[in-house]
Parts: structure tokens; sequence; C-alpha cells
């Protein structure tokens, strides 16, 4: 090589020189196509910043799956839709769906591998583990894997049954273990409902509307066969301990113990027999009977009998000893096929691959195991504690977990590794329904977590384990496609593949059930002392989301407690044991005891104590409850009473009321109330939440006017009206539809950046919903009619709020939109106090304030850039996500479209509504859904003589109750 | 010059053959500016005056550490929530703006009425007036979610083209007690000028001569000045009158405006103004009954003085009753079911207890004041007075608070209840009252010297004036 500036240099070797300079500089901009997430620090060229994208994933939850569309903002995911070609969704989401966007950006996510030695907790790499493993594991090959356990927790996944097939091939003397606390596909085969088709409904103790894998497909089928204007309706009975999402909207609730629940299903088999050899309804014979449960039963029976061919009769897990009876009814009433049918499970369910968590605990205490991968799950919580895990765990030399956290198990095990979130990471599952689904990560993980399926590839000793080439993989063998990529690319793209069949109508699992026969004494609905009832959470599930502060805010459906938990007693049952909400119990069973505070709940069965699972976290991190960093567990931890022989219920529990009172954070009637506003409370109610039934609304031709405020005189108003143009947005919430279930509200926060305010605030009535969802109890305490109600803003036209405002920080846009100008705001408050529905929210303090700590801006990341962030001192209230009409009207004028298309503008509260009760959209528009819904004989507003003119109307309930049980309450 | 000496020291005999004397005792020019003019020029600092201005000064302290709090944490410092937006600071402002009432009515309208026995006590009606005005102004400024942009309701031309909305009541309120609190300023200063002459003309030393002479405006007591003087003391009494109806009458239509049940109700201006009236007489009778026992004022204030306030105390109770009782038939006889809710909550509800203190402190024991001995006894009025005190703020807290408590929609009811930091508020605000009250009864003249001597009992007809 010459010096660069030699004399010698001549023009030709020059020219060479350059040459090879110019193709080297080409050839380094040549690189394999890099596969990596990265958020758009710097912007792109191809992708307007700012843009929203959408990506199709899934999420999992203990086996059961829901495709979801992620929107992505400039490479971080915002807000979490359901994917509408899911069938299992439709479009919508459950609340934990929604709330996994601020679970992805928790900042208590584990970050770090640790390693345990003796008391130290160490961090390590994953280099280290990935050492750590190929000596261990290689070793542990040699024996064949003997002593080596693997505990998951349920996935239907594809691609992790594949890798436990090889491990299990690689380690023969390995065994793969599973355990999930909420169980809730437990029986193969699974049953399916066809709730659309279904004219009777009964669910016992089954939550099929609110806790169950289909949940949201049911509320959807269910609410189509609630239209009253169509002339006919289904009946829904639900014979339950605790009132549910179901029981609520059911016609007919018959509040049972869960022990006499069982007893309801062996007696009605045991009747339908009698009736069906006796060939008549007797359902006359019982209507004066003075036991309430007797006349049910035989009402329900002959309900049945005569809608035979259309009903479904559900029954709720736990109950697996008289699932048989039930098999047998649905057999007699159902139509197979078309109310039930069975699905085949993956056939790593069925193979005796996958065994339960007993075995391996009593291997562990034995001290059999000596080498125990935890993939996910949380055991040291919440396996069953007549197993005693802590101590088999501290038994079994060399224990790995892999979590989301640095949960109780992490805490004890060996190594503890960090989990990839689902948004962050591939994978695939069937889910409940056996469909085919892809999970595709919509950011790097944050914290460089792995998957499971990553994990065991790296145990195996897989060459290529990254998630998506193992995910692929696994695809092309299940599909071969023969498209190729591009098969797979539309795979991915779509989220799901649902392979066209009709109803598997599975022949081998249709077994005729031979239900045992029925005892002597089996006769009469009485029994005594308590009884305890386990029931997984509206808004924890099993506890795995105690760190997500939108879920801990969320307000229970029924109970609408926060932030803690409580055992749910009946007002009876609470006044002999001289217990009131707020009293702590002592709840003593099977030799344990346990103490939390107790509420009164109307509507829960007589003798039966309720208490949630999921509470009482002492290593879910700064929010659920955590030991190391000094903070308190929120609520009581029911898994301390929850043993293998009765997870869901038992008899045999005694109840000793202390002497202190513990605060329940509950957003609605915060203290005992007093007879006054108890009275008022059940009268206001009824005109708050207008019902009638089905045979009176057919009946009567009275109101024929579609004028929502038709009720009332016209009124005239002091001010001078607002000239409103059009469109005129407007949103009708039908309350027959309505299930109550809170999507609604972490949908509406998770759009609106709304904060979360703590225990301490809710305590003080601050909680900061934009939308909220009212219950009223109307009736007698015992079984009371248990009405729900969102309310968002109304965006009233002569809007009281925009009268008293002294700067006019609230006024109306031209669309009738009742605006808030946070930057206007000087925090009188006056409009809230002028506001009839109390829909504003006042940021009391700074609740942003912990983005301050550099440890939380990761948290900022959850935000919408498309609203603002608000201060504090200012009022704040629902929009009609007014951020999501801007886009559409930007939308629609690039396009050269005069109007905005109906259905182009959804609300995120609409979105995400399972049983699509709210309908947004241009009043002035007469094509438009929400004015025909406006139309409907059912509208009406809230407050009418107030002449507020509201946007926002309601649908009354109509209910569909079974004449014979008149005198019963019905919905 | 002589006067009429009395046999004995009570004045407050109805002899229909003799007006009774506003004084008592042999009272001379000399005697009354002295009597006045001496509680100011003792060189020795009074040492149970001292106590209590340290007392109140350091609740005066607690008031603005709490004010600093609430700025710089938030409005969450408060007991305030959802539904109940105005709670305690409200509260304390219309009970404020209640006892700012007093004053003016004392020396505007009785003046204009020429009720000659408000001179002894119109100076310092007026200055509780004017610094219970500024004990409620504070509390809407520090209750605002955002106080660094409270000049945004001022009405000024301004770069970010906004205007405020005169629609709402809280904007005719911020004009109405400002209006108020300026006019109730002059009124009260302009009536000081002679009287601060003649501390001026008193003083022996350097420092009190030029501080007197700088707030005396150069009076010299010139016939021309007197002229001038009282035509602009009579003008500004025909101003200040419609004043004395209109702020209570606003601040009420605060709570008349709004739809709220409990507070849309057409009685509010004239029951407010009634309640204020009865408030500020109350605190008339609080502070005068100690301070004219302590600063020996008892010959100036007299019993019958006091008397004529407990008869206007007795008066305003009757309005305030009536104005419950109609309440409750207009809610009845409505047939609306929320307005009928809202006050069977307030008497039956959770917060029953609150309603029927009140009934008892504003209506039940004034009534006491119906027998002549509690209007002449003066630890009985003070009682009482005390008792009207405590019923008026809860007359406030009865209307402000239940009612926000619940209101139409059920499932928004809730409890309110104060923080420490409401309390200290409140208390803090008393600390700023006593401590402003204690610093004018040692430094400014307690008693308007210049009127008394007017109303002096005299031989001869003067000026035209009858004696009193």
């Amino acid at each position: 090589m010459l010096p660069p500036y030699s004399s010698q240099l001549n023009r030709r070797r020059w020219l060479e020189l350059m040459g090879a300079s110019l193709a080297l500089a080409g050839i380094s901009s040549c690189r394999w196509q890099k596969r990596e997430l990265l958020p758009a620090a710097q912007q792109t060229t191809d992708h307007p910043p700012g843009e929203p994208q959408r990506f199709a994933t899934t999420m999992e939850l203990a086996g059961a799956a829901w495709g979801l569309l992620v929107t992505c903002v400039d490479g971080r995911p915002i807000k979490v839709e359901g994917n509408p070609k899911d069938p299992a969704s439709l479009g919508a989401t459950h609340v934990y769906a929604q709330a996994a966007v601020l679970g992805l950006y928790d900042p208590d996510r584990s970050k770090n591998v640790y390693w345990r030695h003796g008391l130290q907790e160490l961090a390590r790499s994953w280099d280290d583990f990935g050492q750590f493993a190929q000596v261990h594991f290689g070793e542990l090959r040699k024996t064949g894997g003997e002593g080596f356990r693997v505990l998951s927790e349920a996935s239907s996944s594809p691609t992790l049954a594949a890798l436990r097939r090889r491990l299990l091939a690689a380690f023969p003397k390995a065994a793969w273990h599973e355990y999930e606390p909420i169980a809730w596909q437990q029986s193969a085969p699974r049953v399916h409902y066809g709730l659309d088709k279904a004219d009777v409904v009964l669910c016992l103790d089954a939550d099929l509307l609110g806790m169950h894998p289909m949940a949201l497909r049911y509320a959807r089928d269910f609410a189509q066969r609630r239209d009253p204007d169509r002339g006919s309706m289904c009946r829904l009975y639900a014979v339950e301990s605790s009132p549910t999402i179901t029981g609520i909207v059911a016609d007919h609730r018959l509040p049972l113990r869960s022990g006499l629940v069982q007893q309801f299903a062996r007696r009605l088999y045991a009747e339908a027999q009698r009736a069906a050899s006796a060939g008549q309804n007797r359902s006359a014979l019982w209507q004066s009977h003075e036991d309430p449960t007797e006349r049910f039963l035989h009402a329900v029976l002959d309900d049945l009998r005569s809608h035979a061919g259309k009903c479904v009769i559900a029954v709720g897990p736990g109950h697996q000893s008289v699932s048989q009876y039930v098999a047998a009814l649905n057999e007699q009433f159902g139509t197979f096929g078309q109310t039930f049918w069975y699905h085949r499970a993956e056939e790593a369910e069925t193979t005796g691959q996958v065994r339960p968590i007993g075995e391996l605990v009593s291997e562990m205490h034995s001290g059999k195991v000596g080498t125990l991968l935890i993939l996910g799950g949380n055991p040291v919580y919440n396996a069953p504690v007549d197993l005693e895990f802590r101590k088999a765990l501290e038994n079994t030399p060399t224990s790995i977990h892999l979590s989301l956290y640095r949960d109780e198990t992490s805490r004890l095990c060996t190594w503890h590794l960090p989990q990839s979130h689902f948004l962050e990471s591939w994978g695939d599952t069937t889910g409940f329904d056996g469909i085919y689904r892809i999970i595709q990560p919509t950011i790097e993980p944050l914290w460089g977590g792995k998957s499971a399926i990553e994990l065991l590839a790296m145990i195996l000793g897989e060459a290529d384990a990254s998630g998506r080439e193992l995910v692929k993989a696994e695809f092309q063998r299940r599909f071969q496609p023969t498209a190729g990529e591009a098969s797979w690319r539309q795979a991915v793209h779509d989220g799901l593949i649902v392979v066209t069949q009709p109803h598997p109508k599975d022949a081998e699992f249709r077994r005729r059930p031979t239900p045992p026969p029925m005892q002597a004494e089996d006769g009469s609905f009485d029994r005594p002392g308590l009884e305890i009832v386990f029931r997984p959470d509206y808004r924890l599930f099993d506890g795995r989301f105690a760190n997500n502060a939108w879920l801990q805010e969320l307000p229970d459906p029924i109970t609408k407690l926060t932030w803690g938990s409580a055992a749910l007693i009946s007002p009876a049952t609470a006044a002999k044991l001289g217990v009131s909400t707020g009293t702590l119990v002592m709840l003593s069973y099977q030799g344990r005891q346990w103490g939390l505070p107790a509420m009164v709940l109307p509507g829960q069965a007589d003798d039966s104590v309720a208490v949630a699972l999921g509470y009482g976290r002492s290593s879910a991190g700064k929010v659920g409850g955590c030991e190391a960093c000094d903070r308190p567990s929120v609520g009581a931890n029911s898994y301390f009473l929850r043993t293998s022989r009765a997870p869901y219920f038992d008899d045999g529990l005694s109840l000793q009321p202390l002497a202190a009172v513990e605060p329940l954070a509950t957003t609605q009637d915060h203290f005992p109330i007093d007879a006054l506003g108890t009275k008022t409370q059940q009268k206001w109610a009824k005109d708050l939440v207008r019902q009638t039934t089905l045979a009176n609304y057919l009946d009567s031709q009275s109101r024929q006017s579609g004028d929502a405020t038709a009720d009332h005189e016209p009124a005239a108003s002091l001010w001078q009206e607002p000239q409103l143009g059009t469109p005129r947005w407007g949103m009708v919430i039908d309350l027959n539809k309505c299930t109550g279930c809170g999507a609604c509200i972490i949908a509406c926060q998770a759009e609106n950046n709304i904060p979360v305010v703590g225990k301490e605030q809710v305590l003080r009535r601050r909680e900061m919903h934009w939308l909220r969802i009212d219950r009223y109890f109307v009736g007698q305490p015992n079984n009371p009619l248990i009405l729900v109600q969102p309310v968002p803003c109304m965006h009233c036209e002569l809007a009281p709020c925009e009268q008293v405002c002294p700067v006019a920080a609230t006024v109306h846009s031209r669309e009738g939109l009742n605006d808030m100008v946070y930057n206007r705001c000087v925090g009188t408050r006056y409009c809230s106090n002028n506001c009839p529905f109390k829909v504003r929210r006042f940021n009391f303090f700074n609740y942003h304030k912990h983005f301050e700590d550099p440890d939380h801006e990761v948290l900022k990341m959850a935000h919408n850039p498309q609203v603002t962030v608000r201060s504090r001192g200012v009022m704040e209230k629902c929009t009609y996500c007014v951020q999501r009409i801007q886009a559409a009207k930007i939308e629609a004028k690039s396009r050269g479209q005069m109007m905005i298309p109906d259905g182009a503008v959804q609300t995120a509260c609409q979105q995400v509504c399972p049983s699509g009760a709210i309908i947004f959209g241009d009043l002035s528009d007469p094509q438009s859904a929400v004015s025909a819904a406006r139309r409907s004989r059912r509208a009406y507003v809230l407050l009418t003589e107030l002449n507020l003119r509201p946007r926002t109307a309601y649908l009354g309930r109509v209910s569909n109750p079974n004449p014979i049980l008149a005198d019963q309450p019905s919905t | 010059m002589t006067t009429l000496a009395l046999m004995h020291d009570d004045n407050t005999a109805n002899d229909p053959q003799r007006r009774a004397p506003l004084v008592i005792g042999p009272q001379t020019d000399e005697t009354v500016t002295d009597s006045v003019c001496r509680v100011t020029e003792e060189v020795r600092t009074p040492r149970a005056w001292f106590v209590a201005l340290v007392v109140s000064a350091a609740l005066t302290a607690v008031f603005f550490g709490t004010i600093g709090y609430l700025i710089t944490t938030g409005i969450g410092v408060l007991g305030n929530n959802r539904p109940v937006m105005w709670a305690f600071p409200i509260v304390n402002f219309v009970f404020w703006i209640g006892i700012g009432h007093a004053g003016t009515l004392i020396s505007a309208i009785l003046f204009l009425f020429r009720q000659q026995w408000r001179t002894a006590i119109n100076r310092s009606a007026e200055a509780m007036t004017i610094f219970a005005v500024i004990c409620a102004l504070i509390f809407p400024g520090i209750h605002m979610g955002r106080i660094w942009v409270a000049y945004w309701m001022a009405p000024y031309p301004n770069q970010m083209a906004l205007w405020p909305n005169f629609r709402s009541p809280l904007m005719w309120d911020v004009f109405a007690v400002n209006t108020y609190f300026l006019v109730s300023a002059m009124f009260w200063y302009l009536g000081m000028i002679p009287d601060l002459a003649t501390l001026r003309d008193r003083a022996t030393s350097r420092l009190r001569h030029s501080i007197y002479g700088l707030l005396a405006l150069g009076w010299n007591g010139s016939a021309r000045q007197w002229q001038v003087y009282e035509r602009a003391y009579l003008l500004l009494a025909a101003l200040a009158t419609p004043l004395v109806v209109s702020v209570h009458s606003v601040v009420s239509t605060d709570f008349a405006v709004a739809q709220l049940p409990g507070w849309h109700t057409t009685i509010f201006p004239p029951y407010f103004v009634a309640g204020a009236i009865f408030s500020g007489f109350a605190m008339v009778v609080t502070l005068m009954v100690p301070a004219r026992a302590y600063f020996g004022l008892k010959h100036l204030v007299t019993l019958r003085h006091l008397d004529n306030v407990n008869k206007i105390m007795l008066a305003t109770s009757c309005i305030v009753a009536y104005s419950y009782a109609i309440e409750l038939f207009i809610a009845w006889y409505s047939g609306h079911s929320h307005e009928r809710f809202v006050h069977l909550n307030r008497a039956f509800g959770p917060y029953a207890w609150t309603y029927w203190l009140m009934v008892a402190c504003n209506v039940l024991l004034p009534q006491l004041f119906w027998l002549k001995r509690c209007r002449t006894t003066p630890w009985i009025m003070f009682l009482i007075a005390l008792a009207v005190n405590v019923g008026m703020w809860l007359e406030r807290f009865v209307i402000i608070v239940v009612s926000l408590s619940r209101d139409y929609l059920p499932a928004n009811w809730a409890m309110y209840y104060p923080t420490l930091i409401d309390v200290l508020m409140l208390l803090g605000s008393f600390g700023l009252f006593f401590t402003l009250f204690l610093l004018f009864c040692r430094y400014l003249p307690m008693v308007a010297i210049w009127e008394v001597k007017h109303v002096l009992p005299r031989e001869e007809v003067n000026h035209g004036r009858t004696r009193a």
C-alpha cells in the first residue's frame, strides 16, 4: 500500500483506490434486515410523526384469549381495542385488556435477572443466566432430567406446547405441571353456549356475561336478544350466591348460597325427569308455595320445558359435582349445535402431558425435585394454602421463576428472570374457542425480558431462539401454508386465523351424560352454618393485576369498592352476626383464620360470605403492596383460606366480628345510609333508571313520540339559547344492554389520560373517572333489583355549568359539545356545584406529580398524545372524545366528504362496550344509529324538568319476567 | 357648659317624660375626649390586651401558614370533595361578609334615620365591618384552584382576548364585595378624620404627632371644613346604604341562581340580608361587651346602646326564623320532590344536628331578648351573641354543605368532613380579625369622639339639633 500522498501515485492507481473505496462504502450500507422495534426517537421518512398506527395482537389470560388491535403512536402502544374480527370479542374488550397498557409501562416491572445466594439477592444479566443454564441443564440432560419439573401457568399456546414436547423429549424424566388459581377451562370438553339463539337462559352460579372466557361474545349475543322493539326478548334466570354482572341483568335472580345452587341443579334435574314422565307443566301448583326457592325452581322448569330446544343451562366453576346433571338438562332442553355445543381442547391438555400442581408439591416436599422452572404465575401467593407451596419451594435446591414482577414467588426462587409483557413479545394462542391467534409485539421489551417460549428455547439450547422464529415455525407446521411468507404476514396482520368450520359438533366429546342417581335426602333448601365463597375479582382477576392502578381504582361493578376487598355479607346475616359495613371480621375456616373488613351487600345470599381473590399482595409493587419497598398491601389475601379441597366455596365458615372498623373506599354510598336517604334513593332510582316489562312495553301505545324529552312540557329558557349547528353530536346509552362491567371506565381512562388518585382520595370522593357507573338497589334488601347506569357528561344544550363559570372556561361548541377549556379554568368549582349530574372532576392536587420521579418517567409513555394532561386546580370532564371527533373530521375533510359518515366517530367507551350499549353519532342525521335510538319509545333523558336538553339520552330497561314469578323482584 | 347629672348608672329606663341620656355621668367634651384618647395614649402596654394580641397574632400566623400550604399543595388539603365542591372556605366567606353588615348599617342607615344612639358604637362597628370583609375577601381567593390566575376574573382588555362571563353570579360577587369593602373603608376613614386630628393635637411625642398628623389630612376644625365634611359624610352614608342591602343580596345569588335544590330559591336575598344584620349585631355585642369594660368606656357605650342592639338582634332573629319557616313551607308547597327532600334531609338527614343547633342558636336563644333583664345584662347578652355567631356560621354550613351533599342523583351523595386545615383556617381567620380589631382598639379612636360630643346632654339648643 502506498502512502496517500506519494508522488508515485498515478492516475490509474488513484482511480483504483477511489473505485474500491466507493464500492466498500456502498457495501457498508447493505445490511441484513434487522428486526428491531424502536421508539421513534428520530423521525422516519415513511410515516408521518404522531399518526396513530394499529397492530393486531392477542391477550392471553389463564389460557383464554382475545384478539386486540393496539394503537401505537410513534412506536409506543397507547391504547388497546378489541379486534373486530375475533369472534370471542367482536371488537370489544374487558377491563384487563384495557388496562394492559398501564401494565406494560409499569415501572415496578422486573428489570433485571436476580440470583439469590443465601439471603443475598444479586443482580445478574441474561448472559450470566445463559451460562448457568448451559451448565445446569447440560448436566440435567445427562440424567434425563431427573428431578426436573416445570410449573407453568395455563396457556393455550401451540408454540409452547411444541416446546413442551421437545422439552419432555430432551428430558424424559422431567414433568410438566400447570396451575391456574382461576381455572375456567377446567372441564374438557369445553361447553359453548349460543346465547343469541336461546330464549331461556338459566345461569347457576355461572357468570356468563362477566367472568367467562367468552363473556365478551356472550354479552353481545345476549344484548341482541334484549331489544324489545323486535317484539321478543330472551329471559335470563340467575341463581347465585353473590350478585354478579350476569345476575344484575337477569330477569329473575335468586340469591342462594353456592352449596345450595348444586342442590338446585340436582332438584331441577329430578323435577325435570318427573315432569317429563308426567308430561305437563306443574308450576301452577307451586305458585302459592311459600318457599320462594321452590316456586322459582318450578317456574324455571316450566319455562325451560316450554322453550325446549331454545334454552341454555349454564353452571359455574366449582360445581363439578353437578356438571353432569346440568349437561343432562342441556341435552334434555337445549339444542345441540344451536344453543350449546362442545369444543375440542388442544391435544396437550388431553394427553396427560400436563399434570396438576398437587403432585408436584408432594414431590417437592419429599425432596424429589431438584430443579423447578416456574413459567409465569405466582404459586407462592396463590397456590392452595394446604399445599404449603412456600415450604415446598424452600425444599427445592434450584428454582427459576420467569415473571413480569419480582413477586412473592420470585423472591424465594434461586433465579428470577424478567418476563416480557405480551405487548412486547411474540406468541400464539388458541384461546378458549380454539381459534389460532398471534401475539405480536408492539414495542421492543422495555426491560429486556424474555417470553416463556424464548426461555424454553434457550434452555433447550435451540439455535434461533427468537420468539418470532419460534412462533413462525409453529405456524408453518400447523398450517403448512402454500402462500409461504405472504400467508404468515397476513396472519400477523389480521392477528388470527378463523378456520371456517361449523359448530364443532365433535361427536367424540358428546357423551350422553349419565348423572348419578338422586339421593333421597336431597330435598330441602336449608343448610345450617355459614358458607365461604371465593370469587375471582372483576378488577384484579386472580391478583396478577394488583399493581395496576387503573384496575385498583376501578369500582367493582356491584360493590363499587376500590382499593381493597371485603367479605360480602347479606343484610340479614349481617344483622344476625352484628356486623356492619367496615367492621373488621375474623373468618375462621378449616383451622385457619383471616381478618378483613365486612361489607353488607343487598342481594348477597343469606349465610354466604363471599371474598374476592387477588388482594393482600406482599410483593406486587408500589401500587399493590410491597414489603421490600414498605408499601402496605391493598386489601386482604383470601388465598390464606383457600384450599385445594374447596377452591370455590365450602361450608364450615365461622365469622367473628372484631371491635375495629376499617374504612372501605367505595365510590358510592360511602357510609351506612340513613332511613330517609335509603327511602329517597329507592324512589328516585326508579325515575333515573326507567324500566318496564316487555308485556307493558308492547302493550302501551300511549307514548308514540320519539322525542326523549316528551314527558315534560316544553320549557322556556331564561338564557339566550345557543345557536347550534351540525353535526349535532349525541349519545344514547341502552340500559337494557348495559351490564355495568366497567370496561368503558378504563377505556375512558386510557383514552383521556385520566389520573389515578389513590385510596385516600377515593375515600374523600375525589376519583377522577370521567365516566362512572351508578348503581342502585331497589326493593327488598334480601333480593333487590340492582340497577346500573353509566353516566358520562350529558353535554346539555342549555348547560348549567356554562352559565356560572366566571371566566367562561366551559363553553359550547357549535356542534353542541360542552367544551372544557383547561387553560382558562381558574378552579372556582362553581360548575360542579351547578351540575345536577355531578359529572365534573376536579384536580384537587397535582395528580401527575409522581411523573417527576425519574423512575416513573416511563409511565408517561402510556399517555395519549392527543389529549392534554390536566394541571392541578382545573376542572375536567367527559369530552365525548373530542380528539376522535376531530380526527374523523380531518379524515373526512381530506377525503372531500361533506359529512362525517355515521360510525366514523366512535367514543372510547362505545368502542369497548361488550354489549354495544353505547351509541354515538350525529343527531342531525336522521339516518344515523344514534338518531334512530333517540327516536325509540324507550328513550328518555335524566331530569327532564330542569330543561337542560341533554345530548346524552338513555333507553329504558325492559325486563321479560315470568308471569308466575310476578311477585318476585324482576328487572 | 353644664351637663345634666344622672341619679344612677342606668339609662335603660323608658321614662316618657324625659329622654334617656346617651352617656352616663357628668360628661363634658373634655371627659369624652379624655376617656377615648386615653386608651391610645397609655404608655404602658395593657397586659390583657397584649396577651390577647399575642394569641390572635399567633392564630393569624397559622392562618397565613395554612394559606401558604394550601396554595403550594392544592385544594385537596381541604375536606372538599365531589359533590361538596364548596365547603368551609365559602361558609367562612359568607359568614364574615355577614358579620361585615352591622357596621355600615349602624353608621349609614342609622345615621340617615337620625338614630343618635349609634354614635357610641358606630366607629368600632365599622372597624369590625372592614376587618370582617378583609377576612371574607381572603377566602374566595384562596379557594380557587389556581389563585395565580385570579386576575382573569378582572374585565380588562388583554392579549388573550378573553372577557369574563358576566352571567356568572361569582362575577357579581367580585364586584359587590369589593365595592362594599371600598365604600365601607372610605366611610370609616372619613368618619375618623376629626378624631385623628384630636389625637394629633394631643400627641406628646414627635412620632405620634407625625403619624396622626399624616392620617388627619390637615384637619383644622374650621367651620368651613366642618360644613364640607358633614355634607361629604352624609353623601357617603347615602352611598353606603344601598350597599348594605345589595352586597349580601348579591352574595345570596351565588346560591339562588344555581339550580341546586336548597340553593335555588327566591327568598335568599332578603333572608341573607336579615341574617347578615343579625350576625353582624351579634358580633358587635361580642366585641363591645368586653371592650367597653376593659377600656373603661361604660359611660359612653352604655347599656342603653346594647339594649338597642339586642332589640335589633331580636327583630332580625324573628325575620330569620320566618325565613326558615317559609323555606320549609315553600319546599312542601312546591310539590317538588328534590326540594322537599333537601329540607327533610337538613332536618332529619345525617347532618340534622347542624340544623337543630342552628335553630336553637338563631331562633330559640335570641327569644330571651324579649326579657329586658337579658337585654341589659352584659354576660347574658354576650353568651347569646356568641351562640348567634355559632348559629349563623352553621346556617351557612347547612345551606352550602348540606344542600350540596345530597342533590339530584343519589349515586353522587357523599358526606363532607373538614380536615385539620379547614378548622385551622377558620380559627386563623378569627385570629386575623381579632388581631386587626385589637390593634384598632389600641391605636385608633374606638368611639367617634366628635359625634358623641354632639349627643351630650346640653341645656341649650345648638345648631338646631334636638337634644338626645
